[in-house]
């Protein structure tokens, strides 16, 4: 694979993703160029010191005259991040976010600055940041301790997995570090922490989506649904986008079957309002990757230079992010309560119309009951996490930083409801599958039950191979947790939908 | 863990908050009292009789009991062959096996066994002491089995976490084993009971429903919380101690005359608290224009007092609970009917899923007040002290901190969504709520140890000026433990003292200057 080119513009949540999963980098020559000329122009407007009035922003008074010293104290200053490491493919996307940050050319920044990142990105030095502390505003702290490693001031970074002192891991690379003043302000500066979650969170959550509808379609089969709820004229009538799209994939995946049919009687909602709450989700989805995309490649610092002079605004305030982070774990959380309410049908025997629980037998077996009870219990995890985080800020640095957006939580949370979210899907999936598998049988699995039996579609009888694959049939009670494992595994990895 | 010798009786009546740490944190030896073994015994006669067919209903059909010889949940109404009972326990074990995601720390999973364990004691349960004897030897050997934190709704109390340790306890195939931890090392929960040589058992009659019904993951991680959160509330009043001083604050609100007429006994104990913390201190009450502080300091008692008082409320929870029975049904052999199975809910998590709720509420407004006169110590237009780079981030820090515990401590127990076939239509969420107050606690600690970090350099700085500053005994206990920390990275002396705190250093300091 080549490497991704940050340049400043360009960057999207799927490049970040490859580089968090370990793809090499590269500083883009023009990007290089501007950062070039905004070093440049910041010199001709005359600003240098900027750590100095940052210092009396912070804290009032002078730093160390020592310019160097000055640097370092302030950077070192900064790193006041508490908690277990945050995991390396964050940190990652956090480096490679930021050099970006730099490269849009509007930070006074010299190529090395970005270089510097690039360099450590690609020789696979990870600082070790503390995963706690970042309100996703100005300094930020989680930069700092990112910074604190790129300087070589001290701390300690991952070498292929190994957790060394920094100073030792910086001996890879072939130059070090020295930042200017503006530099040293410029690597810290801004949500760029929440932007990197953010970005991770998207990545992931498009899988999850994706997986949920191919997990939902699975269900169709099982519940044998009225096709009638998936009418393109219908979702048309309405004019969203999102259920529109999720109602052709479902209606796709169905083709050729025998189970589901036009004109039934009509399902109940978790399965006929599917399109309407994954579409919602889908559209969601959308808004949020539109703003991270943004925010990739923003100048999410401050000051920033241009032609006409130097300026003081607030585009390290991680709002956008934090809102638009906010929603995607709303959205998730209702595709997780959708997918529960499904589980909930396909395990219970007087709504599916198959044996309680997908096995047939005397009660010996409890098949997959607690399949559901899971859900339920990641559900309303998701429920509780889905609480936002944005609404809160909480006045620091002496009245100067007195409304804060707690992006970074609200990424964090986000990524923890997706994750969460991975799951459930994972046991939709399965109970859909086991469904299935009474239907093929039809009424041969015993019992005074009457299944109808019949063929499932083109797409969820693919997708039924591949839990099949992973999982077998469920005949007798066997440890579930395993089975969970490997299909939460397989949805991670993006093998559903 | 340090090794201690201590032996523990079980009896199902007896275990204190003290007794679940030392098992779990200790190595305390637990056993079952020779009374319980008893009492276990009668009820186990009982099961034993209905599940061999030997006692019969008005029609001569065998006596229904449920999860004896019907199935689970709202299988109940299948009635189970004679010859199928015992694969009846062996398959609840494995398809309640349900867990996700990161595995729960191996202090707890030791709470977990140990109050399982005490709660089979009480002799209601219908099992073989067998079993609890097999608990305490695998506690004894350190045999701990990998539990997966989430997917209980604490309702029938924690099915999955429990059934996780099931695999281990209860023979079957080397897959069927689940996971265990042995000496640090992972491995099969066959290989580790092997190596352990502990016999693992053929489950008898609702010995698998005995073992797995009731909320005891839920109760362990409140448990221990509920220990820690009591070492906070003490570290939590140091460190407000030592902010009181260095903005000099005015103790007439801690005056016991005051708190009497708002008589809550933890306002009532803070108040005291802070003033024994604050005796002698020559910077508190030295600024004579200033009449009352802000509410960070003025209310601290009250605040922390109400976090006393919910503190109070939730140990006497956690107390019932861990001598409680709480699986289903249980077997009352000195009752009337020939049926000695009461189907009842004790199973339930509400119980201590509210106060593990109202916990991390409690830790979560400890955190926030503190952050507060972190902020005051860092600016400098309200402490009238000069801030410095090193103090002002954290709380910055702090203030992400606090944000972290009030997205937590939103109530867990207040959802509920229904669950099989609608026989268990309303669930407690239990386990979701007890692990995010032992989340928040520890944000809090963190929010704490900044506060204790930021209070303790102006108190060094203040004491520079003024070499005859005159401290109160807690910045005088803490304050030579904090010299020569290396300040200049704020994140190094943050874990620093976070490390004092969780291993309790000021506090002993403390203990030692003013018993």
């Amino acid at each position: 694979m080549s490497p991704v080119v940050l340049d400043g513009r360009t960057l999207d949540v799927a490049q970040l993703a490859a580089i968090s999963a370990g793809a090499q980098v590269t500083l883009d020559d023009e990007a290089a160029a501007r950062m070039r000329a905004s070093v440049e122009l910041y010199q001709q407007h005359g600003h240098t010191d900027v750590v100095r009035q940052k210092w009396a922003w912070i804290v009032g008074g002078t730093p160390p005259i020592d310019r160097d010293t000055a640097i370092r104290v302030f950077i070192e200053g900064h790193c006041a991040g508490v908690g277990e490491p945050l995991p390396i493919a964050v940190v990652r996307a956090t480096m490679a976010s930021r050099a970006n940050v730099l490269a849009t050319g509007f930070s006074g920044c010299r190529p090395d600055a970005a270089r510097a990142l690039v360099a450590m990105l690609n020789a696979h030095i990870t600082p070790v940041v503390p995963a706690e502390g970042s309100v996703g505003a100005a300094g930020c702290t989680s930069l700092a301790h990112i910074a604190r490693v790129v300087c070589g001031y001290g701390g300690e970074a991952y070498v292929s997995g190994e957790r060394v002192p920094a100073v030792e891991a910086l001996r890879k690379l072939e130059t070090a570090f020295c930042p200017t003043e503006k530099e040293a302000l410029s690597l810290i500066n801004g949500s760029t922490l929440a932007a990197a979650t953010a970005a991770l969170a998207v990545d992931a959550a498009a899988r999850y989506l994706r997986a949920a509808d191919a997990a939902a379609a699975l269900s169709l089969e099982v519940c044998r649904a009225d096709l009638n709820s998936f009418a393109p004229e219908a979702h048309e009538a309405r004019g969203h986008a999102g259920p529109a799209k999720v109602a052709a994939r479902l209606r796709d995946q169905v083709r050729g079957s025998e189970l589901v049919a036009e004109g039934r009687k009509p399902d109940s909602f978790a399965i006929r309002c599917t399109p309407a709450v994954h579409g919602a989700a889908w559209d969601a989805l959308a808004y949020v990757r539109s703003v991270v995309d943004t925010e990739l490649n923003a100048a999410v610092d401050n000051p920033l230079v241009f032609e006409s002079g130097v300026v003081e605004a607030g585009n390290f305030h991680g709002a956008a992010v934090g809102l638009a982070m906010d929603h995607l774990k709303v959205a998730l959380a209702q595709v997780a309560t959708i997918a529960d309410r499904r589980i909930y049908r396909l395990t219970y025997g007087e709504l599916s119309g198959l044996p309680s629980f997908l096995v047939p037998g005397t009660g010996v077996n409890s098949g997959l009951m607690l399949a559901q009870y899971t859900a339920a219990s990641l559900t309303s995890e998701c429920r509780g996490l889905a609480q936002p985080a944005s609404v809160q800020a909480i006045p620091t640095v002496q009245h100067h930083e007195d409304h804060v957006p707690m992006a970074t939580l609200a990424a964090r949370t986000a990524a923890r409801v997706a994750d969460l979210l991975a799951d459930v899907v994972a046991i939709e999936l399965l109970c859909a599958a086991q469904g299935l598998d009474l239907r093929l049988d039809g009424d041969t699995v015993g019992g005074n039950l009457t299944i109808p039996a019949g063929r499932p579609g083109i797409g969820t009888r693919a997708t039924w191979q591949t839990v099949r694959v992973l999982v077998d049939r469920w005949i007798e009670d066997r440890v579930l947790h395993t089975d969970l494992a490997a299909l939460g595994t397989a949805v991670r990895e993006g093998r559903f939908g | 863990m340090s090794q201690s010798s201590s032996t523990i009786q079980l009896d199902g009546q007896s275990l204190t908050l003290a007794d679940v740490v030392a098992v779990a944190r200790l190595g305390a030896r637990p056993r079952l009292a020779e009374h319980a073994r008893l009492e276990m015994g009668r009820s186990h006669d009982w099961v034993m009789r209905a599940a061999s067919g030997d006692l019969r209903d008005a029609t001569g059909a065998p006596l229904p009991v449920y999860g004896v010889n019907t199935g689970y949940g709202s299988l109940a109404r299948k009635r189970i062959e004679l010859s199928d009972i015992r694969a009846l326990s062996s398959n609840l074990i494995r398809s309640h096996a349900a867990g996700v995601g990161p595995e729960v720390d191996s202090e707890v999973v030791r709470a977990m066994m140990l109050l399982r364990a005490n709660a089979l004691a009480k002799g209601a349960s219908g099992c073989r002491p067998l079993l609890v004897d097999t608990l305490c030897a695998m506690l004894e050997a350190g045999v701990i089995p990998a539990v997966p934190s989430q997917g209980s709704c604490g309702s029938s109390g924690d099915l999955a976490p429990l059934a996780h340790l099931g695999l281990v306890l209860f023979d079957g195939p080397e897959e069927a084993s689940g996971h265990a931890r042995l000496g640090g090392e992972r491995m099969t929960g066959k290989a580790a009971m092997e190596q352990a040589g502990i016999e693992r058992l053929s489950p008898g009659p609702k010995e698998g429903l005995a073992v797995t019904n009731g909320a005891q993951l839920t109760c362990a991680i409140t448990a221990l919380a509920c220990h820690d959160a009591d070492a906070l509330v003490h570290d939590a009043e140091i460190a407000a101690a030592l902010s009181w001083e260095a903005l000099r604050g005015v103790t007439r609100a801690l005056h016991p005359a005051v708190h009497q007429l708002r008589p809550f006994p933890g306002a009532i104990a803070s108040a005291a608290s802070l003033r024994r913390m604050l005796s002698g201190s020559s910077l508190v009450d030295s600024d004579a224009d200033k009449v009352q502080d802000a509410y960070s300091l003025r209310c601290a008692p009250i605040v922390l007092g109400a976090v006393r008082d919910a503190l109070e409320y939730v140990r006497s929870q956690v107390l019932v609970e861990l001598n409680a029975v709480t699986d289903n049904p249980v077997i009352l052999v000195d009752t009337e009917p020939a049926n000695k199975a009461y189907s009842a809910g004790l199973f339930h998590g509400e119980p201590i899923g509210f106060a593990a709720d109202h916990l991390k509420l409690a830790m979560s407004e400890l955190a926030a007040l503190s952050e507060r006169r972190t902020y005051r110590l860092t600016t400098s237009s309200l402490s009238a002290m000069v801030a410095s780079l090193p103090d002002v981030m954290p709380q910055t820090t702090a203030a992400a901190l606090v944000a972290t515990c009030r997205q937590l401590s939103l109530p867990a127990s207040a959802d509920s969504i229904p669950t099989c076939e609608d026989q268990e239509d309303f669930v407690a969420m239990s386990t979701t709520a007890a692990r995010r107050a032992s989340e928040v606690l520890v944000h809090a600690r963190r929010v704490v140890a900044i506060e204790t970090v930021v209070a303790a350099r102006s108190l060094q700085r203040i004491r520079q000026a003024a070499p005859d500053t005159v401290f109160g005994p807690a910045a005088a206990a803490v304050l030579p433990l904090m010299e020569g920390a290396e300040a200049r990275v704020p994140a190094d002396l943050i874990d620093f003292v976070d490390t004092q705190l969780r291993n309790r250093t000021f506090a002993h300091a403390l203990e030692r200057r003013a018993p």
